[in-house]
């Protein structure tokens, strides 16, 4: 760390904002302890997650948190679900899945076998969703869609594919607006306030946790989604990341990232040619 | 001399020799000519010479005949040709004596024509005498004296003669003379012209030869060579082929002239190709680049080795305002670009701040010594030149470059600087905007991902704390309901202690009247169709007995259902009375066997009952009902079964299920019942239904096997007023296995209260997907939900419209079960009537196809309804009709079902979209 490597100045004058000391010290030691590397994640992103953590625990500065991550493994459990931000729904940006629809299944239609990671697939939704859509296009029974997460409780949640009745209706709504062929109640059965999809949904769907931060590249991919995780960090990371999923896709493979992301300042942007440049759609041409 | 005199002065002389050789050719043939003449007169007086003697001897002959007296005839004839002799020799004489003018001639013919005249005389006297006769006289006249004169004219003639002859020869002599002269003359003559002629044409083919092949030698020679010269000829005559050699030398001259231009042109035009070129590989380097620094590196980098600049350094101007200042940004000849030149320049420090407020180029020359040094692996030199020059765009100047060369930059390299520095501007600009731009568009990438995130976390934010409120909420409620529901057991247990006597009474009286009421006509139509169809008085015909058979037959079916109706309702009000006994359970199988072994026979099905070994003897539970249900469960395992067998086992039940837990029989032990068939099976989304009151596995099961579809349910009812239930198994094809579980003790007191208490627990064993071995889905999860899940539906008001009355009854049969409020209406009108006069109505199910008014036009006016326009509304479409499903969300429902319904499907969707949060 940079800071560690100032001299030391006797008259007490601080070279640094403190806090950001804090925040360093804090994530390279939960590095050095626990694995987990956030220090390359959006500086923003950590202050505000730190300091909801604080509040909450009423802890008045970033050493007396890091005190107790470092001593109390409970600690760093909440904090850990402080940082990984699991927001997700069915068809998520309808838009988005309707795009997929129109503009990649055609592609995928020629493919004899197709292999998906979605990269930060959170509690699954999307991943059903996908699930949904290839089953509709007649395309799920040659499809393997590994979903991973950094977040191993999260994934454990995924498989078992229940979703909170209070957001059916929301995503009924998305299901219509994604352009699904049927109905949507077809795909799951109310059981008291969740909504169970079917299994033959999840037969093709592989859960496991992957770190995109620390781990390698694990096959080759038809079809990459990644959305709204790279959000979570900075440049550096981000194209390191974004290096990991050119690695990860075949020739011709599509690569889908979040509304709000961009392959613009990645490094790679040369590397991809778009598909739907709104939907931030593009496709590996080299 | 001119060509021209030379080739006249040639002809000249060689014709003048000609014209001389002609003149004496024609003299010469002159005098021959007059010797010629000379000749031929001599030749004619020596012919008239003969002449003369020619005629005196003709005259001498004839005088002489004359003489010797010639007869008469003759004398005359002599006579004249002696005259006329004379007179031919006398003419000759005269044309000698014109002819001939020589003094010695003339003298001679003189004397000739004398004698010729004295003859004549004497001849006249001869003439005289002969006429005389005198003869002598004659004879001697003539012989002397005429003969004498004769004798001398012959000799003059002769004398003539030679002279003549002498004269001829004379002139012969002289012509072979001449002839000589002449021949002699024109042969010196034709060859002094010849050789004269030679030396001429010699000379002129000399001079004119000579002349040409020095110029075609000079003119094969030409050939522009480095040197740019071409060869000149000497013009030292003033002849033509001196004009043709001044005229050369002059073209070689301009051509020259030309040649030292056009090579003056090439040399400039290449020096602008690579200025041009140089400049363009330059300005091609530019795009692509987005960095500054990048540009700065190559460019110094490119510039320095063109200009053969040994040093180069760019400095790039950044700050703003008064702090602006010249920062190195690339420099050349140096691994590190700390290596050379000075880091950094305010405006106008040093010769390169200068150079940015002139904005013009600076050469300097003459460096000292002690300057920087150029460096090689070598050693080390000072540069000769250093030149500064200023990148502009629009008068700004935006960098610097400073070269420094060992030798001095020619003016070309120079103009190349000049060009190349005079575009960098433009690029250096562009690319600060691009950065500019790609700066403000990664912010704006970054604010975009910074605000996702953050509208992330407040969603998730927001979730969790909706989690704990709804927790907490939960709680408070729980609690409230908890206190709630004691006063409300209380108040109605007392209430329902005093309805229920009421409401019983009343029930009783009225099935009771009811009953007897139906009874006793169908008694008595059941006592006439019996004697119809006895035929004693045998009156009716076959079809007619027939008929009477059928009468009585639904007749006693009409008269079991009333019998079932009313034991359901006994059941389910809790008015049948258990009489626990004890027995032995091999009266059960003797009753089985009793009751069913001959009909077996009769339908040809093997019938097996089987007791376990390690059954209890006795057991402890009304035996009447018990054999009703194994009496109703038979039944129906021979009502389904064509062939094969049916057996009726009894053992110990296997598992002790949860849901006993709370049981008042929890330590009993279980026996199962269980009745085995190979008939047709009950289809697994059916299992649950048959066990509702009129319901059966398929809708065309009662026509063909009859029935009133209450066995099973007053079968369960009973069940559970034992304490126990019933299970189904079943196979679609293969067969079903109905299982019977009762506690093998049942204790007096505990039977009323069980009556009601039990009714939803027991429900809810109902056979369900989740349970059944093939969907292992969460068992553990699901079991807890039951209780709550009629929650979500009961007392919700829900309105159907449909105009087929048979999906109206059996949507409603579904949705009553779980205590939902049904309404309904058989059209879109009626359904927006219905839903007028009921405000409160939960949820709508639409049916699309309906005359009137149909689906999507009733709900279009729905939702333009104030108050309506939030009500859930669920369309039921056909599955056919693809585009149906578009056309309801467009016409506002809120999600659809594809009909035939499946009843689990719909009530998860009503649940979805019930589902409110607390």
């Amino acid at each position: 760390m940079e800071y560690l490597g100032n001299e030391y100045t006797s008259f007490l004058r601080p070279v640094d904002n403190l806090e950001n000391i804090e925040i360093a010290l804090l994530l390279e030691g939960i590095y050095r302890y626990y694995g987990f590397d956030f220090r390359n994640y959006s500086i923003q992103f950590i202050k505000r997650r730190i300091w909801h953590r604080m509040r909450t625990d009423n802890i008045e500065n970033i050493s007396g948190l890091q005190e107790r991550v470092f001593h109390d493994p409970k600690m760093m459990e909440k904090l850990l679900s402080d940082l990984s931000i699991n927001v997700t729904e069915m068809f998520r940006d309808p838009s988005f899945f309707s795009s997929f629809r129109t503009k990649v299944v055609p592609i995928l239609r020629d493919y004899p076998f197709i292999r998906i990671w979605h990269a930060g697939c959170s509690t699954g939704e999307e991943v059903y969703s996908m699930a949904i859509l290839l089953y509709e296009e007649g395309l799920y029974e040659k499809t393997r869609i590994y979903a991973t997460d950094i977040n191993g409780s999260v994934i454990k949640s995924a498989q078992k594919g229940l979703f909170p009745l209070n957001r059916m209706k929301k995503y009924t709504k998305n299901y219509l607006e994604a352009g699904g062929t049927r109905s949507f109640s077809e795909y799951y059965i109310v059981k008291h306030e969740h909504a169970s999809f079917h299994p033959f949904l999840a037969k093709n769907i592989a859960f496991a946790q992957h770190n995109l931060v620390s781990d390698q590249s694990f096959n080759e991919f038809h079809v990459i989604i990644c959305r709204n995780a790279l959000i979570y960090f900075n440049k550096l990371l981000q194209s390191r990341v974004h290096q990991l999923l050119y690695d990860s896709l075949s020739l011709s493979g599509i690569l889908g990232l979040g509304s709000k992301e961009s392959i613009q300042f990645s490094g790679i942007a040369n590397y991809y040619e778009e598909v739907d440049s709104v939907e931030k759609i593009y496709r590996k041409i080299k | 001399m001119t060509f021209k005199t030379k080739l006249y002065l040639g002809f000249g002389i060689l014709f003048g020799l000609f014209i001389i050789l002609q003149v004496i050719l024609t003299m010469m043939l002159d005098k021959l000519d007059e010797n010629m003449d000379g000749i031929s007169k001599n030749y004619q007086m020596v012919k008239l010479a003969n002449t003369i003697q020619e005629e005196l001897s003709i005259f001498s002959m004839d005088s002489r005949g004359l003489i010797a007296n010639p007869p008469e005839k003759f004398r005359s004839e002599l006579m004249n040709g002696k005259y006329n002799a004379l007179k031919r020799a006398n003419s000759a004489i005269e044309s000698l004596r014109k002819l001939d003018r020589e003094e010695k001639s003339q003298k001679l013919i003189k004397d000739l024509r004398m004698m010729n005249k004295t003859l004549t005389k004497m001849e006249k006297k001869s003439d005289e005498l002969f006429a005389t006769g005198d003869t002598e006289e004659l004879t001697k006249l003539y012989w002397y004296k005429s003969s004498k004169v004769r004798e001398q004219m012959t000799e003059k003639a002769d004398e003539l003669q030679n002279i003549q002859v002498k004269a001829v020869n004379n002139k012969i002599d002289q012509s072979k003379k001449t002839y000589n002269l002449a021949l002699k003359m024109v042969s010196i003559y034709i060859i002094a012209g010849l050789l004269a002629g030679l030396f001429i044409a010699v000379w002129i083919l000399r001079s004119i030869t000579f002349n040409l092949n020095k110029v075609t030698s000079v003119m094969s020679r030409v050939s522009l060579g480095e040197s740019g010269r071409l060869p000149r000829i000497k013009v030292n005559t003033k002849d033509e082929i001196g004009i043709i050699g001044e005229a050369f030398n002059k073209m070689a001259e301009s051509i020259e002239m030309q040649a030292m231009q056009e090579k003056k042109l090439k040399h400039s035009a290449e020096e602008q190709s690579w200025l041009k070129t140089k400049v363009s590989e330059v300005s091609n380097m530019y795009p692509g680049i987005d960095h500054l620094d990048t540009l700065a590196h190559r460019f110094i980098m490119k510039i320095a080795p063109m200009v053969e600049a040994s040093y180069g350094v760019f400095y790039i101007k950044e700050g703003s305002g008064d702090e602006q200042y010249l920062k190195k940004a690339a420099a050349y000849a140096s691994n590190k670009p700390h290596d050379i030149g000075i880091e950094k320049f305010r405006l106008g420090e040093g010769i390169i701040g200068q150079c940015a407020i002139d904005k013009k180029m600076l050469v300097l020359n003459d460096i000292p010594e002690n300057y920087m040094k150029v460096t090689t692996g070598l050693g080390m030199a000072s540069p000769k030149t250093i030149i500064v020059m200023p990148a502009e765009f629009e008068g700004e100047v935006l960098a610097v470059v400073e070269l420094a060369s060992l030798k001095q930059f020619t003016p070309l390299q120079k103009m190349l600087l000049e060009e190349v520095m005079g575009n960098i501007g433009i690029t250096i600009k562009s690319i600060l905007r691009q950065m500019q731009v790609e700066q403000l568009l990664q912010d704006s990438q970054a604010l975009t991902e910074e605000l996702q995130t953050q509208s992330e976390e407040l969603q998730m934010q927001h979730e969790e704390l909706r989690t704990v409120n709804e927790q907490l909420e939960e709680q408070f409620r729980q609690s409230e309901q908890k206190t709630k529901e004691l006063e409300e057991v209380r108040e109605i247990l007392e209430d329902k202690a005093k309805q229920l006597s009421l409401s019983s009474q009343y029930k009783s009286e009225f099935l009771a009247n009811m009953s007897h009421e139906l009874r006793t006509p169908l008694n008595s139509l059941l006592i006439l169709a019996q004697m119809l169809a006895d035929n004693p008085e045998k009156n009716l015909t076959e079809k007619q007995v027939e008929y009477a058979k059928t009468i009585l037959s639904s007749g006693n079916d009409l008269l079991h259902l009333i019998n079932d109706i009313l034991d359901l309702t006994k059941v389910q009000q809790g008015k049948i009375e258990v009489n626990p006994e004890a027995f032995e359970l091999t009266e059960i199988k003797a009753f089985a066997e009793r009751r069913f072994i001959h009909y077996a026979k009769k339908k040809g099905i093997r019938f097996y009952v089987e007791l376990a070994s390690d059954l209890p003897k006795v057991m402890y539970t009304d035996s009447q009902r018990l054999c009703q249900i194994l009496n109703n469960l038979l039944s129906n395992a021979f009502k389904f079964t064509e062939e094969g067998e049916i057996t009726l086992r009894i053992k110990r039940a296997d598992n002790q299920l949860s849901i006993r837990k709370d049981d008042d029989y929890a330590s009993s032990p279980l026996l199962a019942f269980s009745v085995n068939d190979t008939g047709i099976g009950i289809p697994k989304d059916k299992q649950r239904i048959i066990f509702e009151a009129f319901k059966q596995a398929d809708g065309t099961t009662s026509r063909k096997y009859g029935g009133t579809g209450l066995g099973l349910s007053i079968s369960l009812e009973i069940a559970r007023l034992l304490g126990g239930y019933i299970d189904v198994k079943s196979i679609e094809g293969k067969g079903s296995t109905f299982t019977l579980y009762l506690p093998d003790s049942i204790h007096d007191k505990a039977v009323t209260e069980l009556s009601i208490s039990k009714h939803e627990a027991a429900a809810t064993l109902l056979p369900d997907a989740s349970q059944s071995p093939e969907a292992p889905v969460q068992v553990d999860e699901i079991s807890h939900y039951p209780k709550e899940e009629k929650n979500l539906l009961k007392d919700k008001k829900i309105l159907i419209v449909d105009d087929d009355m048979r999906n109206i009854f059996a949507l409603t049969t579904v949705l009553e079960n779980y205590q939902v409020k049904v309404v309904f209406a058989e059209n879109g009108k009626g359904g927006i009537d219905v839903l007028k006069e009921h405000p409160d109505i939960d949820l709508i199910l639409m049916d699309i196809m309906m005359p009137e008014m149909d689906g999507f036009e009733a709900m279009r006016i729905i939702r333009q309804i104030p108050e309506c326009c939030n009500i859930p509304i669920i369309a039921l479409t056909a599955k056919a009709m693809k585009h149906d499903k578009q056309h309801c969300i467009e016409a506002g429902a809120s999600d659809y079902i594809s009909k035939p319904v499946n009843i689990e499907q719909l009530l998860s969707i009503i649940r979805v979209w019930l589902y409110q949060q607390k």
